[in-house]
């Protein structure tokens, strides 16, 4: 039985602390800590309602449109506003863009590297790439100039993100043995690194054309959108739409196929609570969460396929593990904020984070969570991808997978790369309404017309997960506010029953072969995006 | 010598596939970024290929949200910028880096002893809690973990020069505003708080602009030779003092003057329609598909320094007013507190906990006094003052009761 | 009509004439200041901004004319007489003004019935008038501040500095309005609040004599 810890989690956004108890080669037992506490809930308060929208997505740089529309909504529900048709589709195209440019990130830059060893593609035989590439049916590159690049980058002989770190990945004897793919797989992996930093940003570009910037947009102001397409906007946008699409038709999807089989035994373990909450994301046209394109829902895996109501008042927050002097259980609209650190101690008081609960018990967010929830509400392109990649999958594997094999490492990574695809579809049908309702006429993109006071809730999926935003006016000033991010979900510590939160129960039976470099533990932290 | 490096750079650049063509190009818009001219790429591009190794960097992260990280990743012309940025050799980068936990933090630890590296910092200064609001890199039980401003310190002190980006690294951001209950402050201010005297060069905005710290970091390396004393000299900067709440430190920022000289309504593309009075009045309105002024929805464009309408956002895509909605001034001091409500033509001011409209407190007060001016003119009126005056009083009050006192004492 | 008489040596003509500058700049410096501050037309910010500079140039060089004047214009001393003495006599405290400071606040709380005995000027009134001069200065100051042009000069530069930014010195300079407005309110009120004879002085420079006086 040893602790080992990993702190700083790296490529993540924010501070993560993981800390597991390894027992025979697998934890059993997980402590994950949020380690930084910033206060944005008490900037609010006094402030006028439309401004959360511009402070609250600063919470997250890397989601900063979902808290922003989480935020809108929550000040629309509070005052009565019903947005324009046009804003719900440039949210939608916002918001679809931020999904892309945050799945691909995420896949590429930020969990590529606990898969893919670059140092190792070093040795690959450039022909048996191409070779490779074309039987995986992805996306085609000079592997030979990203080859010698690479070998330029590692030979330069400082240390820097790749290189450097030879430790980590180890060379010779010393090779971790978590990175398994061949050379010439780690080769075409990182070629996708590379464009992929170019394609996120095309994504980003187009929330920075409807939405001023990225990160931290402007104009999905409360009330609707600031945000007047041109022409000339609109043909920056679907151009970018589709560059994008392609790109994850021939790589993303690919390569993630491609990379599976090696790591099946991922399907094992990494699982967690098996709790699903989704609470929609991207409005249909009659503003129904529950007919929402990723539609609301709640899947308790123990109780069977099924997807149940949810709502505001389902979430309560406990903190009997987390550095606040308020007390437990509490709905985030009454919920208060008043920290107070004391020493850390895995049984005690171990994180910033609350521990949000949905009808009692943890809740997993994020795509995994989307995807079933929409499979089981039988949404068609959820269904029929996930279908058909299980068939493919069940192929390499011998064996005829079951939907629930979803539940596990392997099928959360693989879920985001999916839900990448399907919302990629969506864009394209998207641009392509509002195309057709501006040339239907419809010039109405904000209403001001609010109420001044009033209690409302914003409830959206960041990529990442579940967010909801909690707003109470009065008299045209907030007067409380309150936020429970994906990564609230995620992350959280034990609940005041002492469950542990849907990280922490993931972690635990996840193997650990070297417990100095525990690469596992990374992934599973890593599955969750956190 | 420089003929060496030359060849060095060259083949660094030919084998990641950049032409000599592309490069001075690329060279040529960093002259402009530096308010050269462009005549100025030659000497540009001989200053970068005379630039033998990469030079060392931390990307420390502190209370941030990772914005600046996610704008960095968003810059331009990736091949070559790349190979700049490249050029600097990121020893620790969080969101990027490979390695975690105790084999990334002890890179820190390990640079900082060496010296010679620039550190590029993140995120507010988290100074609540007892620094407890951040904290990093503990063993077992939290064992060792270091505070956030500790990890700061340790890696400030021998650096030689600090780039602050995004305005929570500048004065704290928006984590500073009101009531800042986790106590966030800037690097400049707690570095000068605790002694440290390495130069902090600011770069406010939210996140950061990627663009001007590319800008930066190729001024430092190859126009400033490295050398952060000349970096200082050679670089215009705007001196903007300002006193630190939290540390109580009068701090003077150095701010590039070529990117924080100049407000975003001088520079405005929508100015022209300032000046002839054509204004949106609500937002998304035709008057907005005409590209009227958002002045009237509370643009806080005439009171922030930065150069936003010439640089633009996400490789010049866009920006935020080009898209529709008022700039709400993410690039000054304190910025939520100073540009809050962001859809009024002013800030509140803060009454206690209260915020409250200065028009409001103008027109309240002109009304009790106007109110006040009804009420005594009545009164007037009834005293039987209006008309020819009261009757004048033959002798000052004061000489009357003098005198009375005088007449007393005899 | 009766009260005091209002002599033309009280205002000599040029400072009628100042008087007037004063008031038709300050109607338009308030005026566009408004507009400036939020524009509730369209198609005027540009005259709004020239008129702003125009006026306020103007009413920096009328006020500090009118300074200059005071020191060579000779003015009458006592509202009830034509004798005439220096004008910056009239501004500074006067033996008439001593002891009376309560007892004018007194009479203006009707706390007293008889008017108080006083210069040409009481003492409230000198201390409102004197205030204007360095409040007018101010204000230019606030507003050359918040002006592209001139703010990052190291002068002004400095007071942004000192008040946290442009946008608080904005405020400052829109409250400073205010205390113009005020001023001007309880200063129209007070000037006519016993008859017109003042403002027929001041604004056409016609003498009210009451009977028997001359």
């Amino acid at each position: 039985m040893a602790r080992v810890v990993v702190d700083p989690v790296t490529r993540i956004e924010g501070h993560l602390r993981v800390e597991v108890e390894v027992t025979n080669g697998k934890v059993s037992d997980a402590w994950v800590s949020g380690t930084l506490w910033r206060g944005m809930e008490k900037v609010l308060v006094n402030r006028a309602p439309e401004d959360a929208f511009w402070v609250a997505q600063r919470i997250c740089g890397v989601c900063p449109i979902s808290h922003s529309h989480a935020s809108a909504q929550s000040c629309e529900d509070a005052l009565g506003i019903k947005i324009p048709n046009n804003a719900r589709i440039i949210r939608n195209l916002i918001e679809a863009a931020q999904y892309l440019h945050s799945h691909i990130l995420w896949f590429y830059t930020l969990a590529a590297l606990d898969y893919v060893n670059p140092v190792n593609a070093l040795s690959a035989d450039i022909a048996d790439t191409y070779a490779l590439a074309q039987a995986a049916g992805t996306r085609i590159t000079d592997f030979g100039a990203v080859a010698a690049r690479l070998k330029a980058f590692v030979e330069n002989g400082q240390l820097s993100i790749f290189t450097g770190h030879e430790g980590w990945f180890g060379v010779g004897a010393e090779k971790h043995p978590g990175y398994v793919l061949p050379p010439e797989l780690d080769l075409i992996a990182t070629a996708h690194y590379l464009e992929a930093l170019e394609l996120q940003a095309v994504a980003a570009e187009i929330i920075g054309i409807m939405g001023g910037k990225f990160p931290h947009q402007m104009t999905s102001i409360p009330g609707g959108t600031a945000f007047v397409p041109t022409e000339q906007k609109l043909d920056d946008i679907l151009f970018r739409f589709t560059r994008v699409k392609e790109f994850i038709d021939t790589a993303l999807i690919p390569d993630t196929l491609a990379i599976a089989p090696y790591i099946l035994d991922a399907a094992s373990f990494g699982g967690g609570c098996g709790n699903f909450l989704s609470w929609g994301v991207f409005e249909a046209e009659d503003l129904d969460p529950y007919n929402r394109y990723l539609p609301r829902g709640f899947v308790e895996t123990s109780k069977g396929l099924t997807a149940q109501e949810v709502g505001p008042d389902d979430v309560t927050e406990d903190v009997d593990h987390s550095w606040y002097d308020v007390p437990s259980g509490l709905n985030p609209k009454e919920g208060k904020t008043v920290p107070k650190w004391e020493q850390y101690s895995t049984s005690g008081k171990y994180s910033w984070g609350k521990a949000a609960r949905c009808k009692g018990v943890p809740a997993e967010v994020g795509p995994l969570s989307r995807m079933l929830v929409a499979y089981v509400n039988g949404r068609p392109e959820v269904k029929s991808i996930i279908d058909d990649t299980l068939a493919k999958l069940s192929a390499a594997a011998g064996a005829q997978l079951q939907p629930t094999v979803l539940v596990s490492l392997l099928g959360r990574v693989a879920a985001r790369n999916l839900e990448a695809k399907v919302v990629a579809d969506w864009s394209i049908e998207w641009v392509n309404e509002l195309i057709a309702a501006l040339k239907g006429g419809d010039s109405s993109f904000f209403v001001t017309d609010r109420a001044d006071s009033g209690q409302g809730a914003g409830l959206w999926e960041a990529p990442r997960g579940s967010v909801g935003h909690w707003m109470t006016v009065e008299g045209g000033k907030i007067a409380n506010y309150q936020v429970v991010a994906p990564t609230t979900w995620d992350i959280a510590p034990r609940d005041s029953k002492g469950v542990p939160g849907p990280m922490e129960q993931a972690l635990i039976g996840t193997p650990v072969v070297d417990s100095e470099r525990p690469l596992e533990v990374l992934r599973v932290a890593h599955s969750f995006d956190p | 010598m420089a003929q060496e490096a030359h060849g060095a750079l060259h083949d660094l650049l030919a084998v990641r596939g950049v032409t000599r063509r592309d490069f001075l190009k690329y060279c040529g818009s960093v002259a402009a970024m530096l308010g050269l001219s462009e005549t100025m790429a030659p000497q540009i591009a001989a200053a970068l290929e005379g630039a033998p190794k990469l030079m060392p960097a931390l990307w420390l992260n502190g209370g941030s949200c990772t914005g600046c990280t996610e704008s960095i990743a968003q810059v331009d012309t990736p091949d070559v910028a790349t190979i700049v940025l490249d050029y600097l050799s990121f020893e620790y980068f969080e969101t990027i880096m490979a390695a975690a936990g105790s084999w990334a933090e002890k890179n820190i630890t390990k640079r900082a002893e060496e010296g010679g590296y620039i550190l590029i910092y993140e995120g507010s200064v988290m100074t609540g809690q007892d620094g407890n609001t951040l904290f990093v890199g503990g063993g077992p039980e939290n064992e060792g973990a270091k505070k956030g401003i500790e990890i700061l310190e340790e890696a400030a002190k021998n650096a030689a020069a600090v780039i602050a980006v995004g305005s929570c690294a500048v004065d704290g951001g928006w984590i500073y505003g009101y009531p800042n209950a986790s106590e966030a402050t800037g690097v400049a201010a707690w570095l000068q708080h605790k002694g440290i005297t390495t130069p902090v060069v600011s770069m406010p905005t939210c996140p950061v602009n990627p663009e001007w710290v590319v800008a930066m970091v190729v001024q430092l390396l190859l126009v400033a030779d490295r050398d952060p004393a000349k970096f200082l000299q050679v670089t215009p900067m705007v001196k903007v003092p300002y006193t630190d709440a939290i540390t109580g430190e009068k701090v003077t920022l150095l701010m590039p003057k070529a990117i924080y000289g100049q407000t975003i309504h001088d520079n405005c593309p929508r100015r022209g329609h300032f000046e002839n009075g054509e204004f949106v009045t609500e937002l998304g309105s035709k008057e907005e598909a005409m590209g009227y002024c958002l002045y009237k929805v509370g643009c806080k464009g005439p009171q922030t320094f930065t150069q936003c309408p010439v640089t633009r956002w996400n490789r010049r895509a866009s920006w935020c007013v080009e898209s529709g909605a008022p700039c709400i001034g993410c690039g000054g001091l304190n910025w939520v507190d100073n540009n809050s409500p962001f859809l009024k033509r002013m800030s509140d001011m803060r009454i206690g906990d209260t915020f409250v409209q200065p028009g409001t407190i103008g027109a309240a007060v002109g009304a009790v006094a106007a109110a006040g001016l009804v009420v005594h003119g009545i009164g007037m009126k009834a005293a039987g003052r209006i008309g020819d005056g009261p009757p004048m009083e033959e002798m000052k009050a004061y000489d009357r009761k003098r005198l009375a006192k005088k007449g007393g004492d005899k | 009509m009766a009260g005091h008489p209002h002599y033309r040596e009280a205002h000599p003509l040029i400072f009628v004439i100042t008087h007037w500058i004063n008031l038709i700049c300050m109607v338009m410096l308030a005026f566009s200041g408004f507009y400036i501050h939020y524009p509730f037309f369209d198609g005027f910010m540009g005259v709004a901004r020239g008129m702003h500079f125009v006026a306020m140039y103007v009413v920096i060089i009328n006020l500090t004319f009118r300074i200059v004047a005071a020191f060579f214009v000779k003015t009458a001393q006592d509202l009830d007489s034509r004798e005439v003495d220096l004008d910056i006599k009239n501004w500074l405290p006067q033996e008439k003004n001593r002891h009376q400071f309560w007892e004018t606040v007194k009479y203006y709380l009707f706390l007293r019935k008889e008017g108080v005995i006083s210069a040409k000027y009481g003492s409230l009134q000198k201390i409102a008038y004197l205030a204007t001069i360095p409040l007018t200065y101010l204000q230019a100051y606030t507003g050359f501040a918040i002006y592209g042009p001139s703010m990052d000069l190291g002068f002004f530069r400095a007071g942004l500095d000192l008040v946290g930014g442009p946008m608080n010195m904005r405020v400052i300079h829109y409250l400073g309005m205010w205390v113009f407005i005020l001023f001007t309110m309880v200063h129209a009120y007070l000037a006519n609040i016993y008859n017109f004879a003042p403002s027929k002085l001041i604004f056409l420079w016609k003498e009210t004599v009451p009977e028997g006086k001359h």
